[in-house]
């Protein structure tokens, strides 16, 4: 029940049935109501044609006429009789009911009729022999007369009082007409009921169809969970709802996707450039230890083991900057730095190493104030800088503010980056020449921390190089 | 035994290079794969242990490009250790494969194993008329006990109990058991010989003039 209640399809269905029924019951009620309000109408009006007729054949007995309906003048050129005359004679002068009215008065047939004609006092004057019990008479009224139709049990009656002393009451047996009323109510029911569930069907499959879409998200989405993140949602109409969710959902699994596969291929290059050391620490070791050794032989493996536990910590480092800046999430930073102190600072601690080297580091530097965060700065600079004394030669530094946009290049005139090389530089562990080169002290991360710090701070940068040429980095950050 | 080591790693070359040697392997050494395949093709080795990471020619290469013309067992080096790196290097004619990092005496293992397949020989004990040769312990055993010999002697037993029925020429023998940095005369082969008669019998080692010797 608790599954039910929480699937959308059965609150859709449930919410759908419950409308459904109160439109169906709204128009069936009020239908069937109608048909049961005419019908008493109709009863009241056959009542109210035997009850003239039980009178006029009355009058005519008074009056002495023939009374034989089956003659054609039969109503014709009678002397019109008071109702307040007819009154009077027939309390004071008792009358015989002819036989053809008093046919219609008789039997207890399903649908016979009855009357009963009374004084003001109750006192019987003319009744039909099939009259019940339980008729009830209207109190005289003071002028004119009053009249009442009622339902008694499964029968319809009129009574009639008037002020000259008379009630009658004629009823008939409304059996039939209630057996009619109740065949009719049931076929309300049905309709009623067959509309329900033909409207209950049609929302089901209707709801179906919605959910179906949904259902396949769900499915796709469960495929993603379970680790197949090349998955997508296969969208058929893009532009419903669904669809839209669908694309903005396959937008989301594709930065996964992305994202995941970045930090699958970063772990896996970590570890792989982690490897190299490690295996030289281990074979040094085991080497030193199978027999005694010189002193001087334990001096150089140990400078080895050193010399390589240096390489991993420069790498391990870099990986926690990399892991650093990818951790942080895009914001804008709120402190405001001149690139161009940044890059003083790292020139003039650059400058003994170019020197040992013996290569020129040149600043021509320009005021470039910008959002940034000095110190990711300074490592940006500091890695394009010593990359350019590794790879190239004499660096150039420079800076300037450009349309809202602080703007610094590092140039050197080294032997510059094959255009094949140029795309993937960027990428972690990428490096030109296949060889690894962590003995020679950078790690191969340089550029892609860079990178990294460059987006975090929403600028760009760009490689403009030519084999042979010269290399040059251009930084733009947003001011 | 004469092994090619090619890994561009100065330390790792150096240090593989040393333990080998240890083991009495002769040992010759490249830092790149173009060095590698030219030494590769040039000398005559038993071994080559070949880094797949390198500048210039890499090791998927170098052995492709080796493949057709020599038959030199190869185990390569890798810090790739995905079923598909594996499947690939193996497949590219390499003979076993080690991930790094490794252990040394698990590479000592399978370089020993490589060089015994490689002689058509399965057990790692060989028995030459009444002496029991032990390749993994490197011992010399006859019905009286273990046999004093040099690494040096040892060696030259050892190719030459691997290719017993073949009469093995002396340049062969030189170039087996001297690698590039010995600068030994080759006349030191008939000293070595002569020791190796004295401590296990003159019958052992035939000499065929003019040809080199075998053990029978």
């Amino acid at each position: 029940m608790k599954n039910f209640l929480q699937s959308l399809r059965w609150r859709l269905q449930i919410w759908h049935g419950l409308l459904l029924l109160v439109v169906v019951v709204g128009f069936t009620l009020p239908t069937f109501h109608f048909a049961r309000e005419s019908q008493t109408q109709r009863i009241d009006r056959d009542l109210g044609r035997m009850e003239r007729g039980l009178i006029r054949s009355l009058m005519d007995v008074m009056q002495g006429f023939q009374t034989d309906p089956s003659k054609p003048d039969y109503r014709q050129d009678r002397p019109f009789m008071q109702f307040s005359e007819f009154s009077q004679r027939i309390t004071t002068q008792p009358v015989q009911v002819p036989p053809t009215t008093a046919a219609q008065f008789h039997g207890r047939e399903p649908g016979y009729a009855y009357f009963s004609i009374r004084d003001k006092d109750d006192k019987i004057i003319l009744q039909s022999e099939n009259a019940p019990e339980d008729m009830r008479f209207l109190p005289i009224p003071a002028s004119d007369f009053t009249e009442e139709a009622r339902s008694i049990g499964n029968r319809r009656e009129t009574a009639r009082s008037n002020s000259h002393g008379l009630k009658v009451v004629v009823g008939r047996d409304i059996t039939p007409d209630l057996q009619e009323m109740h065949g009719m109510a049931t076929l309300h029911v049905l309709i009623g009921l067959g509309v329900w569930l033909f409207g209950l069907i049609g929302g089901w499959w209707l709801s179906g169809r919605a959910i179906r879409p949904i259902r396949t998200i769900s499915e796709t989405a469960t495929r993603i969970a379970e680790g197949n993140l090349e998955e997508r949602i296969n969208i058929t109409e893009t532009d419903s709802e669904l669809g839209q969710l669908s694309q903005v959902l396959n937008q989301t699994f594709e930065r996964l996707h992305d994202a995941f596969e970045r930090q699958r291929q970063f772990t896996a290059d970590a570890s792989h450039e982690l490897r190299t050391p490690v295996t030289i620490l281990i074979s040094e070791t085991q080497r030193l230890l199978k027999r005694e050794r010189t002193a001087e032989e334990y001096r150089e493996a140990l400078q080895t083991c050193g010399e390589t536990a240096q390489r991993m910590r420069r790498l391990i480092e870099s990986l926690l900057l990399l892991a650093r800046q990818d951790g942080q999430t895009r914001k804008e930073p709120n402190s405001v730095c001149d690139v161009s102190d940044c890059l003083r600072d790292v020139v003039s601690h650059l400058k003994p190493l170019a020197d040992e080297r013996h290569r020129q580091l040149e600043a021509k530097l320009g005021p470039a104030p910008c959002k940034a965060n000095a110190e990711a700065i300074s490592i940006l600079a500091t890695n394009l800088i010593s990359n350019g004394l590794q790879h190239g030669g004499n660096v150039t530094v420079t800076s300037c503010a450009d349309g809202g946009e602080a703007v610094f290049t590092v140039s050197d005139d080294g032997p510059g980056i094959a255009e094949a090389d140029q795309p993937h530089i960027f990428e972690r562990f990428y490096r030109a020449d296949q060889a690894r080169t962590g003995s020679s002290g950078h790690s191969g991360l340089g550029l892609a921390i860079t990178k990294a710090i460059v987006d975090n701070h929403g600028g760009s940068i760009r490689v403009i190089s030519k084999d042979g040429q010269g290399t040059s980095f251009e930084v733009r950050l947003p001011a | 035994m004469r092994i090619l080591v090619i890994e561009d790693d100065p330390h790792l070359l150096r240090s593989l290079a040393a333990t080998l040697r240890e083991e009495n392997y002769a040992v010759d050494t490249a830092e790149d794969g173009e060095d590698g395949l030219y030494k590769a093709k040039e000398g005559d080795y038993d071994a080559i242990v070949l880094d797949v990471m390198l500048p210039r020619m890499n090791g998927w290469e170098v052995l492709t490009r080796l493949r057709p013309a020599r038959k030199t067992p190869v185990l390569m080096l890798t810090a790739r250790d995905t079923v598909p790196d594996r499947i690939k290097g193996l497949d590219a004619g390499a003979d076993d494969y080690l991930t790094k990092p490794f252990d040394i005496d698990e590479l000592l293992a399978r370089l020993r194993a490589l060089i015994r397949r490689a002689a058509g020989q399965t057990h790692t004990v060989l028995e030459i008329s009444g002496l029991k040769l032990d390749t993994a312990a490197r011992t010399v055993t006859n019905a009286d006990g273990e046999i004093a010999l040099t690494a040096r002697e040892y060696a030259l037993l050892e190719y030459l109990a691997l290719h017993r029925g073949e009469v093995v020429s002396r340049t062969t023998l030189y170039e087996h058991l001297f690698d590039e940095e010995d600068s030994t005369l080759s006349n030191l082969l008939d000293v070595h010989v002569s020791n190796l008669r004295k401590k296990l019998g003159a019958d052992v080692i035939t000499t065929r003039r003019g040809h080199g010797y075998s053990i029978a």
